[in-house]
């Protein structure tokens, strides 16, 4: 770690106003199974370290994997030199945050590092072998597992000094299931932090063999979806990435901004928006990376800010963008903790953490008997929405109609396609069953961060909505 | 850095593997990203990355060695990982060498360049000139080395240099446009044009209407058709079309596309992907993905050539096969006749986030960004806004019907992966869909 201050205060001695270097070592077990064979292991240990700077009021960042005294020399010095050379007319500053010495860690039942990468195939394989048990008819089959230990030592010239260590999985799958020309494809993803536990805690045998199930009820029993207007209730993992695209992702401040406005794009949110209705009052939706065990868990984020729970809609209106230092100085405001990099080799920016709908006090039941006409659509494959993040799309997977409060049989590919506004306005009911364990690649930055967001929420019920 | 890669593959076998492959690059890219007209940060990179794949009695391991002092340990550690692991019945080896690669010249005027700002400037007053408020994007000089050695016989090196602009202008929030620059000599690179463009299509399509949803005929701007060619080539990955994410199953030798329609894949030809050899060392080559818009082959490496019974097509990546660089075949029409045969289309400039239903029926839909222009009798009739193009991929390439004489090598962030030739393409009755307010 000496080599991470020494860029620090070589920083300043080279004439940054501001300067901060970021280990990070990322210790990355990856698996796949493509139909029951072990197509591809990867074991690697990515280490290396990031300088960022402020230095005639432009940011400069550098990075190696060379950790020698004169490989990080290297890069302060490029850092400095490219910042001042960018001649940028409106000077940059950080908002103000308090120096903080800190370690943390997140805890691990099964320790990823304990755990023999061969018993974590088999594990996946004994869930890919159910799968075939079942006897359907399974053309493609594709299971990929991740484990990662992130290590992380942060330092800055104002005197914050942070370690951390956060293990995370992650474990996403396809299944493509035929009958006749007919083809019903699903897509799940999931996420934890903490140890090889998560399979368990996932419950993911019963939940893969019954989104088997699931997929061959649509095709053995499926019907075409209603069109019109009627009453939409959707699943947890519906209300999750509703919550990621159509609020997270619009009340980022650099995205606000327009710092993203070339790549992910801008906000149909105005830097002014605060207060701006966009829902109903049962709407809630919240970032909040101190969450046990979901997978974007921090206690400090790599700026150094400590985390905390950010009410992003509440009660139906905006109340909050997630905010970098940088962003935080240009609003006014203060850092909500939100900056984030995906390896010490990518500057830090705001981004989501573990976004997700606050529950409700509806029993599932409760919003089905309600609905004298509508659809119950549980999971989804096809989505995307604008780049200012107004008109999405949700495609459903598993989905069934709803009549006179009873739920009926399997529909196929029902089409949500709203405004954003019009999703967040609709909802009426918020259910108990928060679940948290839906996981993303959430994209952004040139280079390219993709990096762990967990989508989370309950089932949720939009009244009179357009579906197709 | 050559050393290191033939000292990695000794190590292997040293220790036990049958076969490996070692591939280290030398990281130097530069980067400024600018927003709001100006710089917001500038990056750069000093990274020397070692890959290693290795095969021992069929268990495959690929890892990373970024610590050049400790090659030994962490081969090691690899081969103890691959020795616990399974078989990998598919599993074919790797190329046999050796191999006489190329030799093409690098611009040193690239290699030199260490400050971009002027091209930035360059690009931001482009845009501004053609009525726009406010410009973002990002510049690179990507400048890599990659040395590769293998247990086949398979050795060399190879330096990668290239610039790239990308620029988005905006007028307001609904009306924008993108333009890009691609080159791999300095004297070709041309920032400016791509702002004039981004902002010649922003400055037209002030004061968007929504659209109305149904069937038309489209004209596809050189970034848009990008991402569609993108999706062929990837989706054309021996890898992807066995894992169940690509309509192109059991497709070879049938018509995947419209007469008119050829697309190839030349890692071997001048562009920003221009490379002497794949992951296994193997020189890559010209090929028809589709030809006469038949689907002539997918992509391979050793491996997925051998399970279907043909021979690598140059395109290994560490665990799956991936186009290089993709173009489609100009065609003989003018861009101005493209549009005089559109009665009652669209002219989209752009898109972004691409996403299937079913890859296996390539069902899909995308969401056109920037400039969205109404044609009507060959002439442009105002910009929409807020439309999605919903439809089948083998439906849209089967529905083209002229594509230009010119194309442009383009690349943009999250759509096209890899350097494209694209012309302009004129298809009939696309599926446009918009949300419901």
């Amino acid at each position: 770690m000496e080599l991470v201050d020494f860029a620090v205060d070589y920083a300043q001695q080279k004439g940054a106003t501001y300067s901060e270097a970021r280990w990070e070592q990322h210790a990355t077990e990856y698996f796949s199974l493509k139909n029951g064979v072990l197509d591809a292991l990867v074991y690697t240990t990515d280490e290396g370290i990031g300088v960022r700077v402020l230095a005639r009021g432009s940011l400069g960042f550098a990075a190696t994997n060379k950790l020698t005294k004169a490989g990080v020399k290297a890069i302060v010095d490029d850092a400095v030199r490219i910042a001042k050379a960018t001649k940028r007319k409106d000077p940059i500053s950080f908002a103000s945050e308090p120096a903080v010495t800190s370690n943390w860690s997140v805890p691990e039942r099964r320790k990823l590092a304990d755990t023999p990468v061969e018993d974590k195939v088999e594990e996946v394989q004994h869930i890919d072998r159910e799968v075939v048990d079942m006897k359907y008819k399974i053309p493609a089959r594709y299971f990929v597992s991740t484990s990662l230990r992130i290590s992380k030592y942060f330092a800055n010239s104002e005197g914050s000094r942070i370690r951390s260590y956060s293990p995370r999985v992650r474990m996403y799958y396809y299944l493509t299931l035929m009958k006749g020309g007919d083809t019903e494809q699903a897509y799940r993803n999931y996420g934890w932090s903490g140890g090889w536990e998560a399979l368990q805690e996932w419950n993911t045998l019963e939940n893969v063999l019954q989104e088997a199930r699931t997929c061959q009820n649509a095709l053995d029993r499926g019907v075409k979806s209603p069109e019109g207007r009627m009453d939409l209730v959707v699943g947890p993992p519906v209300a999750g990435i509703m919550a990621h695209e159509s609020c997270g992702h619009p009340t980022e401040a650099d995205r606000v901004l327009g710092r993203e406005a070339s790549q992910a794009g801008k906000s149909f949110i105005t830097p002014d928006g605060i207060g701006q209705k966009v829902g109903s009052p049962v709407v809630n939706v919240v970032d909040d990376p101190t969450v046990e065990h979901a997978i974007a868990y921090y206690l400090y984020d790599d700026e150094g800010v400590r985390a905390r729970r950010r009410y992003l809609y509440k009660a139906g209106k905006i109340t909050e963008f997630l905010q970098n230092r940088e962003t935080a100085a240009t609003l006014r405001t203060r850092s909500n903790g939100a900056s984030r990099a995906t390896n010490y080799d990518r500057e830090p920016i705001p981004r989501m953490a573990n976004t997700f709908v606050e529950p409700g006090n509806w029993d599932v039941d409760e919003m089905i008997e309600e609905v004298k006409h509508g659809v119950w659509m549980k999971t989804y494959m096809e989505w995307n929405i604008d780049d200012k993040r107004f008109n999405g799309k949700y495609v459903g997977r598993e989905a069934y109609l709803i009549e006179n409060g009873e739920v009926q049989g399997p529909v196929r590919k029902t089409v949500v396609e709203l405004t954003t506004p019009m999703v967040w306005g609709s909802v009426d009911a918020c259910g108990k069953d928060l679940l948290l364990t839906e996981a993303g690649f959430c994209g952004k930055s040139d280079p390219g961060q993709a990096l762990d967001a967990c989508l989370g929420g309950p089932t949720m019920r939009l009244r009179n909505v357009s579906l197709r | 850095m050559e050393d290191h890669a033939e000292q990695i593959v000794k190590a292997a076998l040293t220790q036990g593997a049958d076969d490996a492959v070692a591939e280290v690059i030398a990281d130097r890219n530069y980067q400024i990203r600018f927003a709001q007209n100006q710089p917001v940060i500038a990056n750069e990179w000093r990274k020397d990355i070692g890959t290693l794949f290795l095969a021992i009695n069929k268990r495959v391991v690929a890892g990373e060695i970024t610590n050049f002092d400790r090659i030994p340990e962490t081969v090691a550690t690899l081969i103890k990982v691959a020795k616990a692991s399974q078989e990998n019945p598919e599993y074919a080896g790797i190329a046999k060498g050796p191999f006489k690669y190329a030799r093409p010249s690098v611009d040193r005027k690239i290699v030199a360049l260490d400050d971009g700002t002027d091209h930035v400037e360059g690009a931001i007053n482009g845009a501004l000139e053609e009525g726009a408020k406010e410009c973002a994007g990002s510049f690179w000089r990507y400048n890599e080395t990659h040395f590769l050695h293998s247990s086949n016989g398979a050795s060399g090196s190879d330096q990668r240099v290239g610039v790239y602009l990308s620029i988005r202008a905006l007028v307001s929030l609904e009306s924008s446009g993108h333009g890009v620059s691609c080159a791999t000599k300095l004297s070709q690179f041309n920032p400016e044009g791509a702002g004039h463009k981004a902002g010649k299509i922003a400055a037209l399509a002030k004061n968007p209407k929504g659209g109305t949803p149904g069937k038309y005929d489209i004209v596809f701007d050189p970034l848009i058709l990008g991402s569609l060619i993108d999706q062929v080539g990837h989706r054309a990955s021996a890898f992807y079309v066995s894992a169940g994410f690509s309509p192109y199953g059991k497709k070879l030798g049938k018509k995947v596309a419209s007469d008119a329609v050829t697309i190839i894949d030349d890692g071997s030809a001048d562009s920003l992907a221009r490379r002497k050899f794949d992951e296994e060392g193997v020189p890559p080559k010209r090929k028809a993905i589709v030809q006469k818009g038949v689907l002539k082959t997918y992509l391979h490496n050793t491996s997925t050539a051998k399970k279907m019974k043909t021979k690598t097509t140059g395109n290994a990546g560490l665990i799956a096969p991936e186009p290089h660089a993709l173009w489609l075949q100009p065609g003989d029409w003018t861009r101005d006749e493209l549009f005089e045969e559109v009665k009652d289309g669209l002219w989209l400039t752009n898109t972004w986030y691409t996403r299937f239903q079913s890859y296996m029926t390539g069902d899909f839909s995308t969401i056109p960004r920037d400039g969205i222009f109404r044609i009507k009798n060959g002439e442009i009739d105002g910009a929409w806004k807020d439309v999605r193009l919903t439809d089948n991929l083998l439906h849209l390439w089967q529905s083209v019907k002229g594509i230009s004489k010119k194309s442009e090598q383009v690349m943009w962030w999250g759509e096209v992966d890899v350097p494209t030739f694209a012309p302009y393409a004129l298809a009939k009755q696309i599926g446009i869909t918009k949300s419901a307010m």
